[in-house]
């Protein structure tokens, strides 16, 4: 009987979750200019606007973005997560709150300091890309160094010394020992960055500039504006993207190991 | 005569298409010990979440004390469980754990005194009411498990290997200790183990557990010395397993004749044993003796042999031996300080007729018991 | 070289770019917010005007107390609503286990906008739930649910639940189930054994998930901006026109100050709580 309670209240919860999502998506094939649900009519015409340069210039942005961020994620993050598994060196709790630093400061913080950091220091013209991408590489570093740790820390360092006793040398190590261990964090990391990146609003409002605006940012301002079901289609599509990047390579690197690990700081 | 503490009637669960655990029929008297042994897998702890209302059965009966209890919920069954890994609630105190049940049955604050301090001192937790679970070694948690399942003077006391966790030493004194109390008190207990010596100190009654089902039920005595199948005879001790087939059925005298490769055995007759059929000859290790060739005694069975090994064992000898077939045969002798088989020598192997048994056999798996018999 | 030179020299360019790109700018935000501000750049003058404006305007204080109180409602929801689905996920023998939890976190992928979109869909004056009403004659003219503080925790709740599922999650794997069939053994029935057993247990996953909750709500922009409007400004929206509208870098700064103390209090909060009831 209680169980009975507990499976509807659940199955309630679900369709909380899910409805909105659901709703937008419906909305998109609306037949008339408003965002009509259950929707008027059937057609493309508000997907086809959404194809149009004006929204096809973010996306393609955002998804530059994002790969950009995710690859350089990875590059700051490895050596990071690397050093940070010495146990125990004269300011590793520095570089430690350093690193999970930018966790506890809300993004959009992030992003004004960053906004005036860069007007101050003179190099005001990096608003755009550049800054986009050290802002999104600062605010995923802590997770990527948090995967690649998880996944590192599946063998002891000792294994290491072992290979190094067998007479490899330091880079060898790395190759053959390390890295291989690394693959799976490293993979989840840059998945969570790409993610992160894409789907940003707080801190991407800050420091995009016209021709160089993300395509959450766009939606952001053209909302002002009011409400189109081209919208709706536009909030499809970008979800498409990392559900199919999830599919494609979630289970290559068994993003799944990282969920609970992950859970604490998203 | 009173009701049986507990009663299982084709007790059954599917776990998928492949694996069944039951039927199961097995009756639990008032005051009784009785242990389910088997190995890692065939269904102990399911049984036993059965009882306790956290698995529902497929089909078959539960009675505790002679009602039905299949469709009341856990907490209604009045049941003394103490688990694998104690389960003590790490939140709480000793104090609090062993009263927690005492609570929920609304019992006075100043009985639930009481009867905690009571049970304490029953399993000699004098003085650590305060502390938590946490701040406690394994067998002082063990004693907090059991006094908390006693202190509600359960109808029945499950008990699921709750030694497993304990060092060896440890292991031996809670054995004594638990059943001391549990005879004390006259509770009537299902303990599961996988461990033989466990169930053979502990127990009026050994149910022993194989894929799900029980293969023999018996007193540890019954299933030590007629143990009914291969599998129950190298679970419980060590067995010389011989195959064999029965040449006469029906000898004068109730004996029956039975030939193998290492010589012909005369043993008492056991159910229906049919003419040629194969059999497996079975002969506890203690009970195969030792003597220079042609010194085996009137009327037993002897059988030449080769000691391969010998291995001193402080207070018994293990001696291995070749049989004529070449199959190998273990036996200990007693050391009584006097004879000493020398490797390579040519001995009798002999052993009284009602000391060896057959079943039917040889059951497909036999060389896996005879493997089986050199634990 | 000893060992942990090679540390030094692995961490040397990632914690050059952190303390450039992050340190760095949260200490000039740090500075500007205690900045006089002229033409949107601040100036070196120390004033502390800022902070009062922001701290005695009505409007701003306004603003501060109702991104607070959407913080800490959030929280509670998300840890409400968290709660029932973790626990069946966690326990449940279902082999459609695995699905229900990918459905539960697949709104983890989506950017806040989609997940509040579909919100103001649905609540907007000409939105189904206005129309169905009024078809059935419930009401006469339409309901005014947007734009609303109340619509707005239930989008941020919505689009933060996933979070409070999985710290919940956690929690509840941490928790050996024989310890709730001991409770239930010992006579306590399924309420009483969540209650004395089960909750206390995972009050660390249902407190991290409030914080998470909570510290990712109030730093929210788009959920607030797209349901909420003039009369329903946060810490988040503030910030926005400071910065961008009014160009106003200091006040946004010294906003942005508020905003992170504001974090750290409930956070500091919180944890003391915690040690309260622990000794
Ligand atoms: N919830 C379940 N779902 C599927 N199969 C199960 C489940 N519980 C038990 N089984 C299967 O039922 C069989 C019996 O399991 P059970 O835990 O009762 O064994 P056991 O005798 O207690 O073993 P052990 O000595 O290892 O504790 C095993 O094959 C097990 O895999
Ligand atoms: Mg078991």
């Amino acid at each position: 009987m209680s169980r009975k309670i507990l499976w509807s209240v659940v199955a309630l919860i679900y369709a909380f979750m899910l409805a909105p999502i659901l709703i937008t998506a419906a909305v998109s094939f609306n037949a008339v200019e408003r965002s009509y649900f259950p929707p008027r009519g059937f057609s493309l015409h508000w997907w086809s606007m959404a194809m149009t340069p004006q929204w096809t210039g973010p996306f393609l942005f955002s998804l530059k973005l994002a790969a950009l961020s995710a690859v350089a994620t990875a590059v700051l993050g490895l050596p990071l997560a690397l050093a940070l598994r010495w146990p125990s060196f004269r300011g590793r709790g520095t570089l430690q709150a350093l690193t999970l630093g930018p966790l506890v400061l809300p993004s959009l913080v992030t992003g004004i300091a960053l906004l005036q950091f860069l007007t101050l220091a003179g190099v005001g013209n990096w608003i755009g890309l550049p800054a986009l991408v050290i802002g999104h590489v600062v605010i995923c570093l802590p997770f990527m160094v948090r995967t690649l740790s998880i996944s590192l820390d599946s063998i002891p360092i000792n294994a290491e010394i072992a290979a190094a006793s067998l007479g490899a040398s330091r880079l060898r190590v790395l190759i053959e020992v390390t890295l291989p261990l690394a693959r799976s964090g490293g993979g989840a990391g840059m998945i969570f960055a790409f993610i992160s990146s894409f789907d940003d609003v707080n801190l991407a409002l800050f420091v995009a500039r016209p021709g160089q605006t993300p395509l959450t940012v766009q939606i952001m301002q053209f909302l002002e504006y009011g409400f189109s079901p081209t919208l709706a289609a536009l909030s499809i599509i970008s979800l498409l993207v990392p559900l199919a990047l999830v599919a494609l390579f979630g289970r290559l690197v068994g993003i799944g190991n990282f969920i609970y690990q992950d859970h604490g700081h998203a | 005569m009173p009701e049986a503490a507990l009663e299982l009637r084709g007790l059954t669960k599917h776990f998928g298409a492949s694996v069944t655990v039951g039927p199961i029929d097995l009756i639990v008297r008032q005051g009784e010990f009785v242990t389910l042994l088997g190995p890692s897998g065939c269904g102990k702890t399911t049984t036993l979440n059965m009882i306790g209302g956290f698995v529902t059965p497929d089909a078959g009966g539960i009675h505790l004390a002679g009602s039905p209890v299949e469709t009341l919920p856990p907490w209604r069954r009045d049941l003394g469980i103490v688990f694998q890994d104690y389960a003590l609630f790490p939140h709480r105190t000793v104090a609090e754990n062993i009263g927690f049940g005492l609570r929920m049955r609304r019992v006075g604050r100043a009985e639930i005194a009481r009867r905690v301090y009571e049970a304490m001192q029953l399993v000699r937790l004098d003085g650590l009411g305060d502390r938590r679970p946490g701040q406690l070694s394994g067998g002082q948690r063990q004693r907090v498990a059991l006094a908390r399942a006693l202190v509600i003077r359960p109808s029945l006391l499950l008990l699921d290997e709750p030694l497993s966790n304990l060092d060896l030493k440890l292991r031996e004194e809670m054995r004594i200790e638990i059943s001391t109390l549990q005879r004390r008190l006259g509770i009537a207990a299902l303990f599961v183990t996988h461990d033989q010596e466990e169930a053979l100190t502990m127990s009026d009654r050994i149910a022993v557990m194989r894929g799900g089902r029980i293969e023999q039920l018996g007193s540890a005595r019954e299933i030590y010395e007629a143990p009914a199948s291969a599998f129950v005879a190298g679970f419980i001790g060590s067995t010389n397993l011989i195959r064999g087939s029965v040449i006469a059925p029906r000898q004068p005298g109730g004996t029956v004749r039975v030939d193998t490769g290492a010589g012909p055995a005369m043993i008492p007759i056991v159910g229906d044993l049919p003419d040629g059929g194969a059999v497996l000859l079975m002969i506890r290790p203690e009970r195969l003796k030792l003597a220079s060739p042609g010194a085996a005694p009137e009327g037993t069975n002897a059988w030449s042999a080769q000691v391969v090994r010998t291995i001193y064992l402080g207070g018994r000898m293990e001696v291995r031996l070749r049989l004529r077939d070449g199959g190998t045969a273990i036996a200990y002798a007693v050391n009584e300080g006097e004879t000493d088989w020398d490797e390579g020598e040519m001995v009798d192997a002999w052993f009284r007729p009602r000391d060896a048994w057959v079943i039917p056999g040889p059951a497909e798996d036999s060389d896996a018991q005879a493997t089986n018999c050199l634990r | 070289m000893k060992p942990q030179g090679s540390a030094y020299l692995l961490a040397a360019f990632p914690a050059a770019f952190l303390l450039l790109f992050f340190a760095l700018p949260i200490l000039l935000l740090l500075s500007t917010s205690m900045l006089k501000s002229e033409d949107m750049v601040p100036i070196a003058q120390l004033t502390t005007a800022n902070f009062s404006t922001l701290l005695t305007k009505k409007l701003y204080v306004d603003a501060i107390l109702r991104t607070i109180g959407i913080g800490v409602a959030v929280g509670a929801l998300v840890v409400v609503l968290g709660y029932p689905v973790a626990y069946t996920l966690v326990r449940t023998q279902s082999r459609w286990q695995p699905v229900l939890v990918a459905l539960a976190l697949s709104p983890l992928l989506a950017s806040v906008i989609v997940r509040t979109y579909g919100w103001w869909v649905l609540l907007n004056h000409d939105g189904p739930i206005n129309n169905f009403l009024l078809a059935m004659g419930v009401i006469s003219a339409p309901l005014r649910m947007l734009p609303s503080t109340a619509v707005i925790i239930v989008g941020l709740a919505h689009a933060l639940l996933p979070y409070g599922v999985l710290t919940i999650m956690a929690a509840l794997n941490g928790v050996n189930p024989n310890l709730e069939r001991a409770a239930m053994s010992l006579g306590a029935g399924r309420v009483r054994t969540f209650v004395s057993v089960t909750l206390p247990l995972t009050a660390s996953g249902v407190i991290g998930g409030f914080l998470l909750a909570f510290g990712v709500a109030i730093g929210a922009y788009a959920t607030p901006a797209i349901l909420g409007g003039p009369g329903t400004q946060t810490m988040a929206t503030l910030i926005y026109s400071f910065m961008m509208t009014l160009l106003d870098w200091s006040l946004g700064s010294a906003m942005g100050v508020i905003l992170l103390a504001s974090s750290f209090v409930v956070l500091a909060l919180i944890m003391l709580a915690g040690r309260r009831s622990e000794s």
